[in-house]
């Protein structure tokens, strides 16, 4: 029997990418469901309610430059979270450019898989899911 | 002159009579340190880091001047080395400068005419290195802003493009009409938002380098004008602008600033505004007397958190992430204020409003 399609949470200040990658994410037919938070601590809190009910891996769609609370800022706090409730979660890194400084920092936390240019495609969808 | 304003100079020689004879001669005017070996030498050297000029004997039991000199010269590179010698063979004077590094050189037995002449020469040399220095030190620190300045902006400009290029993608695969309308919608805030910021770098480049150009300012038509450019949105938005302008007397300032000032505290307080709100409004008072213009603009709409106003006129940051901004508009307005030397207060408590208050001075 293969596995649930995943759930997809994508973090991201612009409204409009926060569409878009529901869009992409919803025409390729391979999800669970599809939510999208303009504020991460917004996400961050429902993560927190749900703990560990959860049917089928989540991936996190997460920018890296908002304000208030960054994509780094995010990851942080989630790795303060039970590990039960971690390991329901793939962390991808969207940004539309990227530092070595970013680069770098990215290696800190384990609990990112990996890191791709915007825009999202039906492609990084697709390798997403690939690596969960 | 004060003994710590002297110049520091460093005489090693293994001949106290030389020593003591240097320090009659020059210590009214320097601030002489002798050694009599390498070992005490690197002591003077060690305590004191400005010692602007090393003499030093060329023969000495143990170790020769140049092979002083080239031993400190990596650890202290900053005094200029002068050699003191009695003979002059070719071959010391190739190694003193290949090998040592010296600055000069000084002929035993040396004339205070030689030895003054020479401490001018390489105190010169020392205080434009030094310049040199520092000059090299905000370079690096000018390029470091620039490359965070550049990244940023990059950055901000690709994101809306890229939003455009996503939809347009995502926009090829919809059926529905009415759902490519929206994503149209969306497009298009994107492209005012790049178009914002594109005019944001501009302001913010004419600030830092163009010049304040005096004149008399009509506040009236400032805000004319101002009215002109919201009215679009005050009407679509429903909110109501207000404006009091009391000009008692002439003015004169620069107006580029001042209509920059006016134009980015008028955008945030329409843009933040609470979208429930039944009476949203923007009130816009400007009072001219007394040889100072008091220009304030408040609003009742989702406010600044506390912790967070500290931070409101940095580059880049942004308070608020239901709208977007730039992270420029009250940097630029920061900036203008003190070009006209002028203060900006802000008052804001989160879901009430907010009010800028900006004062400034008559020219």
């Amino acid at each position: 029997m293969s596995a649930p399609f995943p759930h997809f949470i994508i973090i991201d200040d612009s409204q409009l990418d926060c569409f878009i990658a529901e869009k992409i994410i919803q025409n390729t037919g391979t999800f669970s469901s599809v939510k999208s938070y303009t504020e991460a601590t917004d996400a961050l809190e429902s993560i927190k309610d749900l703990g560990e009910k959860i049917d089928a891996v989540t991936i996190i769609v997460l920018d890296i430059q908002m304000p208030l609370m960054n994509g780094f800022q995010f990851v942080e706090a989630f790795e303060q979270l039970p590990s039960e409730v971690q390991s329901n979660y793939a962390i991808f890194m969207f940004s539309s450019s990227i530092n070595e400084n970013d680069k770098n920092r990215m290696e800190n936390y384990p609990s990112i898989r990996r890191f791709y240019g915007k825009p999202i495609s039906k492609d990084t969808v697709a390798r997403m899911i690939e690596q969960l | 002159m004060e003994k710590q304003d002297k110049i520091k100079i460093l005489y090693v020689d293994d001949e106290i009579n030389n020593l003591t004879g240097f320090k009659a001669s020059f210590r009214m005017n320097y601030n002489i340190m002798i050694a009599v070996n390498a070992i005490d030498a690197m002591e003077h050297l060690n305590s004191n880091p400005d010692i602007r000029v090393i003499f030093c004997d060329q023969r000495m039991p143990g170790k020769t001047g140049v092979q002083f000199f080239e031993e400190i010269r990596s650890r202290y590179p900053k005094p200029i080395r002068i050699l003191l010698t009695g003979y002059t063979d070719i071959d010391s004077v190739i190694d003193s400068i290949n090998l040592g590094n010296v600055f000069r050189y000084v002929k035993k037995p040396w004339t205070d005419a030689d030895i003054l002449g020479a401490i001018n020469e390489a105190n010169k040399f020392y205080v434009s290195n030094s310049l040199l220095a520092v000059k090299n030190e905000e370079l690096q620190r000018a390029y470091n802003e620039l490359d965070k300045f550049s990244y940023s902006v990059t950055h901000d400009m690709r994101g809306p493009l890229l939003s455009i290029l996503g939809a347009i993608e995502a926009a090829q695969h919809m059926e529905n009409i009415s759902e490519i309308r929206d994503m149209l919608m969306m497009m298009k805030t994107s492209v005012r938002n790049l178009d914002d910021f594109i005019q944001s770098i501009h302001d913010y480049y004419n600030l830092n380098r163009g010049e304040l150009e005096i004149k008399q300012i009509d506040f009236k038509e400032l805000v004319e004008e101002q009215i002109r450019i919201f009215s679009f949105t005050y009407l679509v938005s429903d909110v109501k602008f207000n404006t009091s302008i009391i000009q008692k007397e002439t003015f004169r300032g620069d107006e580029l600033s001042i209509k920059l000032i006016l134009n980015n505290l008028l955008s945030n307080a329409f843009k933040y505004q609470k979208k429930d709100n039944k009476d949203k409004f923007v009130d816009l008072n400007i009072l001219v007397e007394n040889g100072s213009a008091i220009i304030e603009v408040s609003d009742n709409g989702v406010g600044i958190a506390e912790n967070l106003l500290g931070d409101i006129f940095n580059m880049f940051f942004r308070a608020n992430s239901h709208e977007v901004g730039s992270g420029f508009g009250l940097y630029n307005v920061k900036v203008a204020v003190t070009k006209l030397n002028g203060k900006i207060t802000v008052d804001s408590e989160l879901n009430k409003g907010t009010c800028f208050r900006v004062t400034i001075q008559n020219k």
